[in-house]
């Protein structure tokens, strides 16, 4: 057994520790959100007040899918480049720095979210402090200026990370000349090219228009260009969530099955799909945007198609790892090797559920894309049935079964619990099984997402089952999932204080069966990806961007704010401008 | 590059599903006709609504025959007009605009479905062939009242559906044993010819006239009560055509205003 990672690298895994901290903070409360959010909408239980739902959906969505998948993506990154390049960063004071303006970042927005609770929340900056927005703050809604500079820090310190790593590699590199590089730092490397290459959406998006307009610096934008920007933004920013879960079904998975990774080329060529891919699609999430023509949504639904392949090669090593794993324990016969799987590991097994969960969950993408289907279920509750298959599943569980194989050699303690954190695993399993297949099919008649009291007038025309049915099954997927996630908190906290143990685990990963060596050097050019990756981008963005300044203005047709602040004054606005209507 | 035999028959398979699927989706839209939400509209300043003839009275008009296009205003928490009524089995294009923020316009459990984004025009085109009674909801979140935001469609069989609009001029009051003369306007929303039915009640008289107001036009009738018919005090009267009714009251001889009863 080789030395354990907190032995080898203490500073290093003193930073892993401080981000998985920050990262399980906000699952917590994430967590509690969702519970609340799962409860009110079915109208099992409410707790707050319906116009304070949203401050709890703001919460919810930008603290598990900003906060928790980033946080936990960083320190994983951080361990991931440490433990293959088999060094530190060259600087650790960048490294803390990019780590501390996350935080910052992070608390700023998150005190602007939560303020949405008091009653009488202060002014700051000139306007009431409020985020009710959601984590997609599409303007005209708008929320106090600090929630968007928390946005920002936020995102800075990503880039930092990046740059920090990169300088890490590049170091490494001067050492071992003509070297290929470790799988896992290509891996890092790819993701934060992707990420930069996207993030300058949203980047522009806020500093070149949300800012400024919620300071009151300029007085209108472009509705449409603010949201075409998030989503070249926010396509990307879901293979930002997947890809570290990516890394770990690549890189550790088949390590938990008692074998090794299938391929070593074809990981990098799936990679190397993301970065030049993940982009140009952003555009499949507004096939019911006016303003864009259908030729655009028709190129984005085609890269969309075509972005299936990384997914689907992934699956294929994936599995072709499990089997290879299983038939090195003995595993015999067509199917029988999977019961030679480890199936009393909680990080195995929770690993090969979410992957099992994100292959289902992928069906349903593929529905989302097709631009004809998606008029059914945009915007419906399908789509966060989508959403807790893939990054609340997919990648959620992938992150804690993974917690349970790293953070013992994080911290040198033994797991507490085992058992335990088996049934954690399949416990939210069973749980997004219930929440998501209500959710689906509830948005298939016609439920909608983001609502607090989605119970209208009509009734809905339940096929199969009936109303009642639906809320009850997604009330209890909520409560199981919430619960699943106190028992994994709890096992974490246990594990972290467990000092008196030595782990169980062994961190070393075997190389894989077909290692770097078969495939072509280009595959490490970085420079080439980026180039082309670019040129992609050009290609499906110039035109549409141009196109929508062109048709509205950079600064829009005159659009005001709506400042999203639960109080009279805005009924009333509202109120007066109805009457005027009438009138008129 | 080495790469295994099953890998490359998955490769293969994996972009035969891709092209399927592009294949597959794209006969669903452009060969079968179904055009989606996109840029023909002109943008439209949310200042500009209240000045725009589509959007300035929200409404259905019909355009051809067979072809109605309804100006639908979305805002902070309704949809106007409530509820939206249109005939099955015709082509209906909606025009959707918002005065403020984001909203969806969404008739549940349908592909009728739409961003209503300020300063643009959704516009689309559908046809129902289920006549009844459809919920109407923005899915988009607008703010804390969002989930209140709803309306609905009411689809009418063909034959049942009539864009009539009636009002009525009548006086408040009469002289003792005078007649009294209403002046009802019935205005034919359709292009073809209405061919109704005017009925009017006053007190406890009814009277009844054939009316055939020519499409796209207005026609006055009047009806005239003897006064001699009618009991001195308040009347009610009500005038109606097909299902637009208008109702008020007149009151019969020099009843001395009292003054406490007005609104
Ligand atoms: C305890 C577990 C969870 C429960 C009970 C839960 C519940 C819910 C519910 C009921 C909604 C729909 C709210 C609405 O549209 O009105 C929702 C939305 C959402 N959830 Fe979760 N969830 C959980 C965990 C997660 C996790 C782990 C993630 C991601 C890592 C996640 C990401 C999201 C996102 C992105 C949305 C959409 C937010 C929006 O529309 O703005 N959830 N959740
Ligand atoms: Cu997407
Ligand atoms: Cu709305």
């Amino acid at each position: 057994m080789t030395d354990l990672f907190v032995d080898e690298y203490p500073e290093q895994a003193r930073l892993v520790r401080a981000a998985f901290l920050t990262s399980f903070v906000a699952l917590g409360i994430g967590a509690l959100f969702g519970v609340i959010q799962a409860l009110h909408r079915t109208g099992v239980f409410r707790i707050v007040e319906s116009t304070t739902y949203y401050t709890v959906l703001t919460g919810h969505g930008v603290f598990l899918v900003i906060t928790f998948t980033i946080f936990f993506l960083v320190g994983l990154y951080q361990w991931a480049v440490t433990d293959s390049l088999q060094r530190g960063p060259v600087d650790a004071r960048l490294t803390w720095s990019w780590y501390g303006l996350m935080s910052v970042g992070t608390l700023i927005a998150a005190i602007a979210i939560l303020a949405g609770f008091l009653d009488d929340p202060p002014d700051v900056l000139g306007s009431e402090l409020s985020a009710d927005v959601l984590f997609t703050f599409y303007a005209p809604l708008q929320a106090n200026p600090i929630f968007y500079a928390g946005l920002v820090l936020f995102v800075v310190g990503t880039w930092l990370a990046g740059a920090d790593w990169f300088r890490t590699w590049w170091a490494w590199k001067r050492d071992h000349p003509g070297e290929r590089i470790p799988l896992p730092t290509f891996m890092v490397l790819t993701t934060m090219i992707m990420w930069y290459i996207s993030s300058i959406g949203v980047a522009v998006a806020i500093l070149a228009f949300i800012l400024p307009w919620s300071l009151g610096l300029i007085d209108s934008l472009n509705p449409t260009l603010t949201r075409t920007l998030f989503w070249y933004f926010g396509h990307p920013v879901v293979y930002f969530w997947l890809l570290p879960a990516y890394l770990l079904w690549y890189i550790v998975l088949p390590k938990l099955s008692g074998g090794r990774l299938f391929s070593d080329p074809l990981a990098r060529v799936v990679f190397i799909l993301f970065v030049l891919l993940s982009t140009p699609v952003g555009i499949h999430h507004q096939y019911l945007d006016p303003g864009i023509s259908e030729g655009f949504k028709f190129i984005a639904m085609t890269n969309t198609m075509f972005l299936l392949l990384p997914s689907l090669l992934t699956a294929f090593t994936v599995v072709a790892s499990m089997e290879h794993g299983a038939r090195q324990r003995g595993g015999t016969g067509t199917l029988n090797w999977l019961r030679a799987l480890p199936w009393k590991d909680p990080a195995f097994t929770g690993m090969a559920l979410a992957g099992l969960v994100f292959a289902f969950g992928g069906f349903t993408g593929i529905v989302n894309a097709g631009m004809n289907i998606n008029y059914l279920v945009h915007n419906s509750l399908w789509v966060p049935g989508h959403i807790h298959t893939q990054v609340g599943t997919a990648v959620a569980l992938t992150f804690m079964a993974g917690s349970y194989w790293l953070v013992p050699q994080l911290t040198g303690n033994r797991l507490v619990g085992r058992q335990i954190a088996l049934f954690q695993v399949v416990l939210w399993f069973v749980g997004i099984v219930f929440m998501t297949n209500s959710m689906y099919r509830a948005g298939l008649i016609g439920v909608p997402r983001r609502s607090a009291e989605p119970q209208y007038a009509f009734d809905y025309e339940v096929g199969v089952g009936s109303m009642t049915e639906l809320d009850v099954q997604l009330a209890l997927g909520g409560v199981l999932l919430f619960v699943s996630t106190v028992l994994f908190l709890a096992i974490i906290l246990l594990t972290a204080f467990n000092t008196d143990s030595d782990p169980l685990v062994d961190g070393t990963i075997p190389p894989a069966l077909s290692g770097p060596e078969d495939s072509p050097r280009v595959l490490d050019d970085l420079r080439v990806w980026i180039g082309i990756a670019l040129v992609l981008v050009v290609i499906a963005y110039a035109i549409p961007l141009a196109s929508i300044v062109d048709r509205g203005g950079l600064f829009g047709p005159d659009v005001g704010p709506f400042p999203v602040v639960v109080d009279g004054v805005m009924y009333l606005q509202h109120g007066v401008a109805y009457v005027g209507v009438l009138i008129t | 590059m080495n790469i295994h035999a099953y890998e490359r028959l998955w490769l293969v398979a994996s972009m035969v599903l891709i092209v399927g699927f592009i294949v597959t989706i794209t006969y669903g839209t452009v060969g079968l006709g179904i055009t989606m939400v996109d840029d023909r509209e002109e943008t439209i300043s949310p200042d500009d609504v209240d000045e725009d003839d589509r959007f300035q009275d929200p409404r259905v008009e019909q355009v051809g025959e067979n072809e109605f296009e309804a100006y639908v205003v979305s805002m902070t928490f309704l949809f106007q007009p409530d509820p939206i009524e249109i005939p099955a089995n015709n082509e209906v294009t909606f025009y959707v605009t918002s005065r403020d923020v984001i909203h969806s316009f969404t008739v549940v459990g349908t592909n009728t479905n739409t961003m209503v984004i300020p300063g643009e025009v959704s516009a689309m085109t559908v046809e129902f062939d289920e006549p009844g009674e459809y919920g109407v909801v923005c899915n988009e979140y607008c703010g804390p009242g969002h989930h209140d935001m709803e309306g609905s469609l009411i689809v009418h069989p063909e034959d049942e559906y009539s864009l009539t609009e009636l009002s009525v001029d009548a006086p408040d009051q009469v002289g003792p044993g005078e007649d009294v003369e209403l002046t009802i306007s019935i205005q034919n929303g359709l292009l073809e010819d209405l061919e109704t039915t005017v009925d009017v009640e006053v007190g406890d008289e009814t009277l009844e006239q054939d009316v055939t107001v020519p499409g796209g036009e207005t026609e006055q009738v009047s009806v005239t009560v003897d006064g001699d018919d009618l009991e001195p005090g308040d009347a009610e009267w009500s005038a109606s055509v097909d299902d637009e009714v208008e109702t008020g009251t007149v009151t019969i001889g020099d009843d001395a205003d009292d003054g406490g009863d007005e609104p």
